[in-house]
């Protein structure tokens, strides 16, 4: 029955909507760049959800832990092939995304007799100077979203994912607003966990489309964090290290987070 | 199996391959040849290019290596500003005499082996697995050695922050065994006058090495690469003139900390020279 193409556009369709629903519960993930770097921030119970992939590479993900480490590891062997086998400054996000991951991901969803991967990731990958960093959005289906500015709009110094299409929006449209790229560590934290807040606001209450209020983000984030604990994660511009991915262990963001 | 470097494996390692496994798996690594008993004919008419003497020892601010500057093949000088002390990561030193086309691709996958292993497995690998991951490298090499071409004979020196945290020194043979070390190690052809005096200013010097402050074991480490540079040939001395100084790293709590030139020349010119 696939043979026919009308069924064929069917059956892709009925995947689309069964992954969406799959992932709609993720929990959100902003990445926000700073006066120093790029921070990555989630909220989560166990699992880590942000990861090292190479010297300036950092990944956050949403859907099955299965999927998501199939991707990540081979996005990690990947750079580091490349990084071995000619150097690190060759090891270029965008190439990995572009040529690697997004066709990959395209033909695992089109081949509807397989299974197709359960994630959509968000990666940062930090620059000598903040015009240079890259934020970009790899979909389920290979399709992918980058901060670069395009004819219509400005480049946008973050990147957010959202268990959906238009929670993820709001996010955008709240961090266009209220980001400040040449803020402090400390701002960069509460900017995008207010961002996760309205992230998760937007993917759980039935797909609100309007930006939460101030207050209702503040009532929503503490009562999230009564559950769940903060995940950060930073790529640091100092140049005197090749590595510039951190974890930032809990007391830092606790003192982060403080007062 | 020619994936190009870009092409994405869909089967699921795991992680299981570590990453000398992984480079080798891609085609990136040349697998050693089987050992045969005797060196391939011809093979010691081609002079090799050999980097030598390199030295490591335990004193009040960690473990000092040091290393001279020369590549020689056959009688021929190669280079005089080779560096034979390579970090691999924040906290661990490779030092190596012997052939440096073997010793800095060592280098170079046990740096990258140590990044894959924390990458993909979300820990930092332990000092036992890293120590190994070096032996493992020389193993597979033994082949290449037997045929008389990439000898290799490092040191290598970490700091462990496990359960008894200290600076851990170890030297290794050729077949890839590691000693761990209480005192001193030393490698490469200037070695044996190397290890007379570390042995001498350990049991009669003023101090044991152990209780040097960092200006004391720099001078010993110093004069013993002078006193192995005034017989052997193959090891560099100081070049005042170019002002070429032997490389010296200290691996601390701190991590790695590189002596500057100039540091160095003024102890060489209070005490050696």
């Amino acid at each position: 029955m696939t043979e026919e193409p009308y069924r064929w556009v069917e059956a892709v369709a009925n995947r689309r909507e069964y992954i969406e629903t799959q992932l709609a519960s993720g929990s959100p993930i902003a990445a926000v760049g700073y006066r120093d770097g790029i921070l990555f921030v989630t909220l989560g119970r166990t699992r880590q959800k942000v990861y090292e992939i190479y010297d300036r590479i950092a990944m956050g993900a949403i859907g099955h832990p299965g999927d998501i480490e199939r991707l990540r590891m081979a996005a990690i062997e990947l750079a580091s092939t490349e990084g071995f086998t000619r150097s690190a400054a060759d090891v270029s996000l965008r190439r990995l995304a572009y040529y690697s991951l997004s066709p990959v991901l395209k033909a695992g969803f089109e081949q509807i007799y397989g299974a197709p991967y359960l994630a959509r990731m968000l990666f940062a990958e930090i620059g000598d100077k903040p015009e240079d960093d890259l934020f970009l959005r790899v979909e389920y289906d290979g399709a992918i979203a980058t901060n670069g500015a395009t004819f219509s709009e400005t480049r946008q110094d973050f990147g957010a994912l959202s268990g959906t299409r238009a929670a993820t929006e709001l996010m955008e449209s709240f961090l266009k607003r209220e980001h400040k790229p040449d803020g402090s560590l400390r701002s960069a934290l509460k900017t995008g966990l207010e961002a996760w807040t309205v992230g998760h606001i937007g993917s759980s209450d039935d797909g609100a489309r309007e930006l939460p209020g101030k207050e209702a983000i503040a009532a929503r984030l503490q009562e999230q964090l009564t559950g769940s604990g903060i995940e950060g994660a930073i790529l640091e511009r100092d140049a005197r290290r090749a590595i510039r991915y951190r974890a930032l262990a809990d007391d830092e963001v606790k003192a982060l987070t403080a007062g | 199996m020619d994936l190009p470097s870009t092409a994405l494996s869909c089967g699921f390692s795991g992680g299981v391959d570590d990453f000398a496994g992984l480079l080798r798996r891609k085609g990136f690594l040349p697998a050693a040849p089987g050992v045969p008993m005797a060196a391939a004919p011809g093979s010691e008419a081609i002079p090799q290019t050999q980097a030598t003497t390199i030295l490591a020892f335990k004193f009040q601010g960690g473990v000092l290596v040091a290393g001279d500057r020369r590549a020689t093949a056959g009688n021929t000088v190669v280079y005089d500003r080779a560096d034979k002390v390579l970090e691999i990561d924040r906290h661990s030193i490779m030092a190596i005499a012997g052939v440096p086309a073997t010793a800095w691709e060592m280098a170079r996958v046990l740096e990258h082996s140590f990044q894959f292993f924390r990458r993909t497995q979300l820990q930092e690998m332990s000092v036992d697995g890293k120590v190994r991951a070096l032996s493992k490298l020389l193993r597979d090499n033994f082949g290449f050695v037997m045929q008389g071409v990439g000898i290799v004979v490092p040191i290598f020196a970490t700091y462990d922050a496990g359960a008894d945290p200290a600076a851990r020194l170890y030297f290794y043979d050729a077949m890839g065994a590691n000693f761990e070390v209480t005192d001193f190690a030393a490698t490469g052809s200037g070695s044996p006058a190397v290890r007379g005096i570390l042995y001498y200013e350990n049991n009669w010097g003023k101090k044991p090495l152990l209780e040097m402050e960092q200006d004391e074991a720099v001078t010993v480490a110093l004069r013993a690469l002078d006193t192995a540079a005034e017989s052997d040939t193959a090891t560099g001395g100081v070049d005042r003139n170019a002002r070429i100084f032997p490389v010296i790293k200290i691996v601390s709590q701190a991590g790695i900390t590189t002596l500057p030139d100039k540091q160095i020349g003024a102890l060489f010119k209070r005490s050696v020279a």
